[in-house]
């Protein structure tokens, strides 16, 4: 199975690229200028975070919006990529009114295939300066933190999910079993 | 799955043989990443290979005599360069913790370029794993900070790049070390530019003694500790010498002298990390010898941040 990661310009891009590579999955690191076409035999793609601010100017963010609308497998934004997701498709991302980097406690809401296997509540770490503000039409926001209302969301149907904090890093909680949850949206897709 | 250091060592050493074919020399600190990537190389190239260490007169208490036996160790031609005078003349006047890391990067490349010259070497091997240049940034990525051995590089610099480490982090360069027998596999990480980044502000001889003397302070009562069980081994410890003077009283007199933090984290990869939670006794007999036994310094504080939001380093 093959799984790509779109680099954002994140401090922790290549760290989504190694949890994919222990988790033996074929992946890779692609420019977020990509062309679609380079995509055809890609079964899951990462939107990785970046340093882009997305809560005040979402057009740095290169293929991002043609990726959310021609790609056809399952999609995990993270941070950068879960706010652009959100502001691409009808919803908005602004500014946090409380920014967190670092330590936060996140507790789920909604059940979800992503969440399967995790505890309600559980420590993840966070480097956010902006926020999404409203989730798009059609998604359903699944988990919070004391600071930020949207620290997870996805599609109602289509398997597009979006996370505000790193499941990539070594000081989130369940990181791994987070991304062997969205795998297995993956391997169900094809 | 996990990672398959055997296999990474064959395949670098492979790719090390087929990225020189003339001689290389190897930028050596006598860190884990250095010399790990001088045994790749040493396998690789053998005779064709000069491994260099370059006492920049910013190091640690005692650490080049050290890092001269595990370069020697490494069998291979070597050469120790001094060059603290060079070094301590580039950094006079700077205080911008930006412009130390660059001064300090192309100092370095320009030793190396003179070594490399000397011996006809084309390539130059480096110890660079991937947060070295994830965090020097470029394009997208913002620069966290210029790492000496990626952006401290100049734009017409003539030797040919090899970084066989590139793509790991700190606890998978053990791995590789340990699987291949490295002394220095468990050292803790120093950064390239040394003590010139655990001196907020300018760089002088004299605030590097400070900093040198109180370091070692910390470092033993930490290790001391650690192999007492009192505290887990944190992932790095050191002192960072501020340009914060503030007030004291010693013998019944005022003093007005300078301030040491104490920073020690607990981290996997660098990448995140944690405030070590050293005990309190360790951190009061720490505060104890640095203000009694380092001239100067009057006050201890310990820095209580996480990666994000600091950085391990101060600079």
């Amino acid at each position: 199975m093959r799984v790509y990661v779109v680099d954002n310009g994140g401090q922790w891009t290549h760290r989504e690229w190694r949890v994919l590579k222990y988790l033996g999955v074929d992946t890779k690191i692609v420019p977020n200028d990509s062309p679609v076409s380079d995509l055809k035999e890609v079964d899951g793609l990462v939107l990785s975070g970046g340093a882009p601010r997305v809560g005040i100017d979402p057009e740095k963010m290169g293929k991002n919006g043609e990726y959310l609308d021609a790609f056809r497998g399952p999609i995990l934004g993270i941070c950068a990529g879960h706010q652009f997701m959100a502001t691409h498709l009808g919803g908005a991302a602004a500014p946090a009114k409380v920014p967190e980097f670092g330590k936060s406690v996140v507790k789920v809401h909604e059940p979800d295939v992503l969440f399967e296997g995790l505890p309600d509540r559980f420590e993840v770490w966070e480097s956010h300066n902006d926020e999404v503000t409203k989730i798009p039409p059609g998604f359903t926001a699944l988990a919070s933190s004391p600071n930020c209302s949207v620290q997870a969301m996805r599609h109602r149907d289509r398997p597009l999910f979006g996370l505000q904090f790193h499941p990539e890093v070594e000081h989130t909680q369940f990181g791994p079993d987070i991304f062997r949850n969205f795998l297995k949206v993956c391997e169900n897709s094809t | 799955m996990t990672f398959d250091a055997k296999a990474l060592i064959v395949e670098q050493v492979e790719g090390i043989r087929k990225s020189v074919a003339g001689k290389a020399i190897i930028a050596c600190s006598g860190g884990v990443d250095s010399t790990t990537a001088a045994v790749l190389a040493s396998h690789a190239l053998d005779d064709r290979l000069l491994a260099v260490y370059v006492d920049t007169g910013l190091m640690r208490k005692d650490e080049t005599e050290d890092v001269a036996r595990t370069v020697k160790e490494l069998k291979v031609n070597h050469r120790i360069l001094r060059a603290a005078d060079e070094f301590f003349a580039a950094l006079r006047g700077v205080s911008d913790p930006e412009k130390k890391r660059t001064i300090i990067g192309n100092k370095f490349i320009e030793l190396f370029e003179r070594e490399a010259k000397t011996f006809d070497a084309d390539s130059l091997v480096q110890g660079t794993i991937a947060p070295d240049w994830i965090e020097s940034g470029g394009q997208l990525r913002d620069r966290i900070k210029t790492h000496h051995n990626v952006a401290g590089l100049p734009a017409n610099m003539k030797l040919k790049l090899v970084e066989p480490l590139r793509d790991l982090y700190k606890d998978e360069v053990r791995t590789v070390a340990r699987t291949l027998g490295v002394r220095v596999a468990e050292r803790q990480p120093f950064p390239g530019p040394g003590l010139a980044v655990r001196i907020v502000g300018e760089v002088t001889p004299e605030k590097t003694v400070l900093v040198r003397e109180a370091s070692a302070i910390v470092e033993h009562e930490i290790e001391v500790a650690a192999k007492d069980k009192r505290v887990p081994l944190p992932w790095q410890y050191f002192a960072v010498l501020l340009p914060v003077q503030t007030v004291g009283v010693h013998g019944d007199l005022r003093v007005y002298g300078q301030t040491i933090a104490v920073r020690a984290v607990d981290s996997i990869d660098g990448m995140t990390a944690t405030y070590s939670k050293i005990p309190h006794d360790v951190l009061d007999r720490i505060s104890i010898r640095i203000t009694n036994e380092v001239p100067g310094i009057n006050r201890v504080v310990y820095d209580v941040s996480n990666k994000p939001p600091a950085t391990i380093e101060w600079e």
